[in-house]
């Protein structure tokens, strides 16, 4: 049935017709006269003759074989090449992470109490008492404050529990006064003899002030976790519903105020000048003097390093003498300022003293409120996750910045690097810098999360991206330090283990192999493919069909003679 | 215009103005501060110096030091901030960076400005000695140090890789001083961008580096308009320590500039730049030809009685000085012929160097200077008077070239002339080539111009690193001398290799350029102690780049190659497994073809259209088609 045809027609026709007049009429089954025309010219047709068992058994072999090979040996090649590396990643716990169903952040906050002048039993009763007042009024359950009666026998060994985030120090005195010591966590409460409650009073007024104190004292940084909760994806029933907008408002200004964790921060302090003076700066001993007392109470959570420039004739961007709040974003001269990062992966914040005469005109409604001060003006602004400038104005021709000069500047730049390392605005410094500890092991622990859930979320929506093996390691290291950081939630190792994990969850998001193939064109595809599979799949594809036609044939034929014959 | 009143009195008061921002510095500083003071913690100069043929050498100098101390605690006051970052990262302990373009016309300019220290070859060219423990390590800092440089000076630095990076063995020796220079664990590594093309983008944070900036003092005059439209300039920038006998080790950067004007070409207007004639009643004759008259002209040399003035060439006058400079130095120096006259702007007060060819300037800090040099008077118009210092003659001469033709092999000569009579001049010819030039070492010969056969024994010392593919390109250093009075031919031949597709640049037509030889002259008497005093080098030169042709591919290739294999493939598959497959029968035992099918339907087809048109000559046509049909 396949027939190799000669390619010269002209010639064939001469053969055809010489046979016409010899071939019998048989109907051939393979062409239908249409007309008269082509009866003549089918008619011609032979069948041919029958073809060897063995023949077509060989021929289904090669067919066979071409299309075994194809499957068993070019098939996996093909797959093997071409594959794209992905390797396992565990999707489901990522984004369970990203969800925050693997963790749930609860912060217990062990709050000592010494009462030395009470009785034990009292003690122990007001204690109680003030547990319960304090469990009434929270209603953020991952914020707990637990209260513990520190031994009178040993008051000094509060130093040795770094977990223990206050102390109160319960006095007796002449009315109920709340302090905070500057210095130390520690927050003294005097009470009048009498109110002291005794062992079996069921109320007292003083546990309910202590109660009070406490939570006002904390209520800043609950706010902010309980901030940082609900921008991320934490299930509602895990946060409190008690933000009101407002709040929520200004801790997000707060939350872009501040720099991204690192441990650790370039300081970098300029003087700029618009004129060829002054030249020279005590900075070096104004550091010493305003800034590193902060710097050493900040060091368990940051470090720091400092270096100072001076620039001349650098002009700003504005020139206005009053800066408006719209001059404000252009004075930083970008262009020109030599204000580049530092080298090396720590971010940079800026300290920029600006010598020239300039002020900044702060908002009407303020002017008009100070009537008989005039224009109310301010020297300095903070530039959100950037730093901080200061306009310090000058006589004309000092050549040299003193110490004394240098005063206001630094203490501004103390109090705006507070805000940047995004440490809270109320409270004592001891207990602002422990819950600034608690809040940076909150974020970088929601922020590892989420980035671990835009992985996965990467690698369901792109199919062709690969993922190589150091992303799954990372991945792996992420979580179990995710898992200790949860454990271990608002102790010294908690933010340890969070800042692992959110550097090691950055890494593996910004691996560079990750993209590099990501963008393939599928027309590129079709042309180094068609010009080969085109041409060598059709003989094999048009081989087989042939096969399985001239089988189905066979078989019927097969069956027609087994009927007939049974007809016989 | 030139002072006419006591100089004496001017200099004192323009002293006082200087001073008064040093001496309230001083005394506001520790102690330890106003020794550094006194010792000048920057300075920077201009010298000008006319060439012959109508150019101008303007040398900026810009030095600044801050001491080590200040320099570990990260204070920058005159060093730059972003510099002495990256130099402390990469652990780098002297650094020598370049920009240059052009071609120094060694025959008509002489010899170079600073003995050739201060300058590279065409494209960018850098050099450092780090501070590393292993080769790897130092790999690295290099590696942090070139791709911080990029970013810096907005260069491509960052290509200088592997392939690009030598460690020179004989050319080099650090310039500053330092406490254990042939310790085993400071490493030179030198690295070269020929193709580099240096532009604006490269001065303007060249210039951001500067105390000043480019606000005042003499850096206001430089602009990226004129800077690269000069001949031949070249920028650079040398960092190193250097520890004087009393104090403290200070860490010293020196910037400078120096360029090559035609003051032709900067005179005219920017907004008019084409050359034209000038005007008859404006035209230079030379006067000594016999057939001069008032109606015929030679012209003369126009360059000899060429004026000109500061803001003529460089668009501006100085702004004023930059305060913090060193009042000891004077700002603006020109090197003319005592005889010339030169005018400079009010409140200058001209210093005159003994040796008659050079003269400073001190100006007020406020004030904007100029300087006007008029045209020389020509004297009864036929003797040429001395108009600019004569340029002083080179070691040497160098010139390299390729020879040879084809796209397989080529060769490189050097030609090295000697000027000076009697003195024979000894120094290292280096060369780093880029990989796919491998050099054949064993046709690298010496040959005296005039004498016949090689003259071998002139090199003296070959140094030779040669090239790995795609890891490293070839080093070669060759101690050599020049007899007096003559040239040397340095000749050697390389075989060009064939590179993957792609590895060729976007541009693979134009060619591959072959960084400039370095040449460096040993001085002779190395007997003057240690320091910078006895320098290793006595004058440095560098070749132009070359242009190295390589054979390069029809770009489509990739997809000619996938559809001829592809055509191939699917010819010798198809016939292969047609024959394999089919069966042969006779040509009538066949089913008939798709083609012949359809043909045969459609003229059955026409058949039928016809019998219905005409019923009566149906038969007629079937019988023509079918007559048709059998021939």
């Amino acid at each position: 049935m396949f027939a190799r045809r000669p390619i010269d027609h002209g010639a064939a026709g001469d053969t055809l017709s010489s046979e016409t007049q010899m071939a019998t009429m048989t109907s051939s089954p393979m062409a239908t006269p249409l007309s008269s025309a082509t009866a003549a010219q089918t008619s011609t047709r032979k069948e041919p003759p029958p073809e060897k068992l063995s023949d077509i058994r060989r021929r289904i072999w090669v067919i066979v074989s071409f299309w075994l090979i194809v499957l068993l040996l070019g098939l996996p090649v093909w797959w093997k090449t071409t594959t794209i590396h992905r390797a396992n990643l565990p999707l489901k716990e990522m984004l369970d992470w990203a969800d925050g169903k693997a963790c749930r952040p609860v912060f217990p906050l062990r709050i000592s109490i010494q009462a030395n002048s009470l009785p034990e039993q009292e003690a122990q009763n007001l204690l109680r008492l003030t547990q319960h007042a304090l469990d009434d009024l929270n209603d953020f359950s991952g914020h707990h404050l637990r209260l513990q009666l520190s031994s009178p026998a040993a008051p000094q060994k509060r130093n040795d529990e770094p977990d223990t985030a206050l102390t109160i120090r319960l006095l007796p005195g002449d009315a109920v006064t709340a302090t905070l010591d500057p210095y130390e966590p520690v927050l003294d409460i005097t009470y009048p003899p009498n109110a002291a409650p005794s062992a079996t009073s069921a109320s007292s007024s003083l546990a309910t002030y202590v109660a009070g104190q406490l939570r006002s004292t904390f209520a800043e940084e609950q706010a902010i976790i309980s901030y940082l909760l609900s921008s991320n994806s934490i299930p509602t029933d895990y946060r409190p519903q008690s933000l009101t907008p407002e709040a929520a408002e200004s801790l997000a200004k707060r939350t872009t105020r501040s720099l991204k964790y690192a441990p650790t921060y370039h300081l970098t302090f300029s003087l700029f000048t618009s004129g060829p003076l002054p030249s020279n700066w005590d900075i070096e001993a104004a550091i010493q003097d305003y800034l590193k007392p902060v710097l050493d109470l900040l060091s368990p959570i940051h470090n720091f390093t400092i270096d100072t420039q001076v620039q001349l004739y650098a002009s700003p961007g504005v020139q206005n003498q009053v800066l408006s709040k719209d001059d404000l974003s252009s004075f930083i001269n970008a262009a020109e300022w030599p204000l580049s990062p530092s080298i090396g992966g720590a971010p940079t914040v800026n300290f920029i003293v600006f010598v020239g005469n300039q002020t900044i005109a702060l908002s009407s409604e303020n002017a008009r409120d100070s009537a008989e001060g005039g224009l109310t003006t301010s020297q300095s602004w903070l530039i959100p996750q950037w730093g901080t400038v200061y306009l310090l104005s000058l006589p004309h021709d000092t050549a040299h910045v003193s110490v004394d000069a240098l005063k206001q500047p630094l203490l501004t730049f103390t109090s705006h690097l507070l805000s940047l390392t995004g440490t809270p605005s109320s409270g004592s410094l001891p207990l602002r810098l422990s819950t600034l500890s608690r809040i940076r092991s909150a974020d970088l622990l929601l922020r590892a999360s989420s980035t671990l859930g835009s992985l996965a979320r990467l690698a369901l929506a792109l199919k062709s991206i690969s993922i190589p093996s150091s992303v799954a390691d990372g991945v792996s290291k992420t979580i179990v330090h995710l898992r200790q950081a949860c454990e271990t939630l608002g102790e010294a190792e908690g933010l340890e283990h969070a800042r692992i994990a959110e550097a090691e969850a950055e890494r593996a998001f910004f691996e560079k192999s990750m993209v590099g193939q990501l963008y393939f064109p599928d027309e590129h595809k079709v042309a180094v493919y068609l010009p080969l599979l085109g041409p060598v799949a059709v003989p094999l594809v048009m081989g087989m069909l042939n096969e399985l036609k001239a089988w189905r044939k066979r078989k019927r034929e097969a069956a027609e003679k087994g009927k007939e014959k049974k007809k016989d | 215009m030139r002072p006419s009143f006591p100089s004496s009195f001017l200099l004192s008061l323009l002293s006082l103005l200087c001073f008064s921002p040093y001496t309230a510095i001083a005394n506001a500083s520790s102690p330890a501060d106003s020794i550094s003071n006194s010792r000048s913690d920057y300075h920077e100069q201009l010298i000008l110096r006319p060439l012959p043929l109508s150019t101008l050498l303007a040398s900026f100098n810009f030095r600044s030091n801050t001491s080590l101390s200040a320099f570990e605690a990260h204070n920058f006051r005159f060093f730059p901030r972003s510099l002495g970052q990256i130099l402390e990262h990469a652990g780098t302990r002297e650094l020598h960076l370049r920009f240059s373009l052009g071609r120094w016309d060694a025959e008509s300019w002489g010899a170079r400005p600073w003995n050739g220290a201060r300058e590279g070859g065409t494209g960018v060219e850098m050099w450092a000695w780090l501070e590393a423990d292993t080769d790897e390590e130092a790999d690295r800092k290099w590696l942090t140090l070139t791709n911080a440089l990029s970013g810096l000076f907005c260069a491509s630095l960052n290509f200088i890789d592997s392939t690009r990076t030598t460690r020179p063995v004989m050319s080099f020796q650090p310039e500053g001083n330092h406490i254990d220079a042939n310790a085993t664990n400071m490493h030179l590594l030198y690295g070269v961008l020929p193709h580099e093309v240096v532009c604006t983008e490269n001065l303007t944070p060249f210039l951001k580096l500067l105390p000043c900036k480019g606000k005042a003092g003499i850096a206001s005059l430089l602009d990226g308009h004129k800077l690269f439209d000069s001949s031949w300039q070249t920028m650079a920038i040398d960092i190193r320590p250097v520890c004087p006998e009393d104090g403290e080790c200070v860490l010293q950067i020196e910037q400078s500039i120096d360029m090559v004007l035609d003051i032709d070409r900067s005179k005219r207007p920017r907004d008019n730049p084409i050359p034209r004639p000038p005007p008859a009643h404006e035209m230079k004759c030379n006067t000594s030809k016999p057939y001069h008259a008032h109606d015929t002209c030679f012209p003369t040399d126009s360059a000899a009685n060429q004026d000109w003035s500061l803001s003529q060439i460089f668009g501006k006058p100085i702004k004023g000085t930059c305060p913090l400079t060193d009042p000891t130095v004077s700002p603006v120096c020109i090197q003319v012929p005592g005889s010339r006259v030169v005018f400079a702007s009010e409140g200058a007060i001209e210093k005159k160097n003994p040796d008659q060819t050079s003269r400073c300037f001190d100006f007020p800090a406020e004030n904007e200077f100029e300087i006007f040099l008029p045209a020389p008077e020509a004297q009864d118009g036929s003797v040429v008077i001395e108009h600019v210092v004569k340029p002083e003659t080179p070691l040497l001469y160098a010139e390299r070239s390729f020879t040879g033709h084809g796209q397989e092999r080529g060769g490189v000569q050097t030609i090295l002339r000697n000027p000076s009579p009697n003195q024979e001049v000894e120094f290292i010819y280096m060369e780093s080539l880029p990989w796919f030039m491998r050099i054949y070492l064993h046709t690298i010969s010496a040959r005296v111009d005039g004498q016949p056969g090689k003259a071998d024994s002139l090199i003296q010392e070959v140094y030779y690193r040669p090239a790995v593919d795609r890891a490293r390109g070839t080093q070669l250093e060759v101690r050599m001398t020049v007899p007096p009075a003559s040239t040397v031919f340095l000749t050697y031949d390389f075989e060009k290799s064939i590179l993957r597709y792609t590895e060729y640049p976007p541009d693979a037509n134009r060619g591959f350029d072959v960084a400039a030889a370095v040449i460096t002259i040993l001085n002779k008497d190395k007997s003057g102690g240690n320091g910078r005093n006895s320098r290793f080098a006595a004058y440095n030169l560098r070749t132009t780049t070359l242009l190295c042709n390589l054979p390069t591919p029809d770009f489509s290739m990739p997809y000619n190659v996938i559809i001829f294999t592809s055509t191939a493939i699917a010819l010798a598959f198809g016939g292969m497994f047609n024959i394999l497959v089919r069966r042969f029968v006779a040509a009538n035992e066949g089913p008939e073809s798709g083609l012949k099918k359809g043909v045969n339907k459609l003229k059955a087809k026409v058949a039928g259209i016809l019998k219905k048109g005409k019923k009566e000559s149906a038969p007629a046509v079937a019988a023509e088609v079918e007559e048709k049909k059998t021939e």
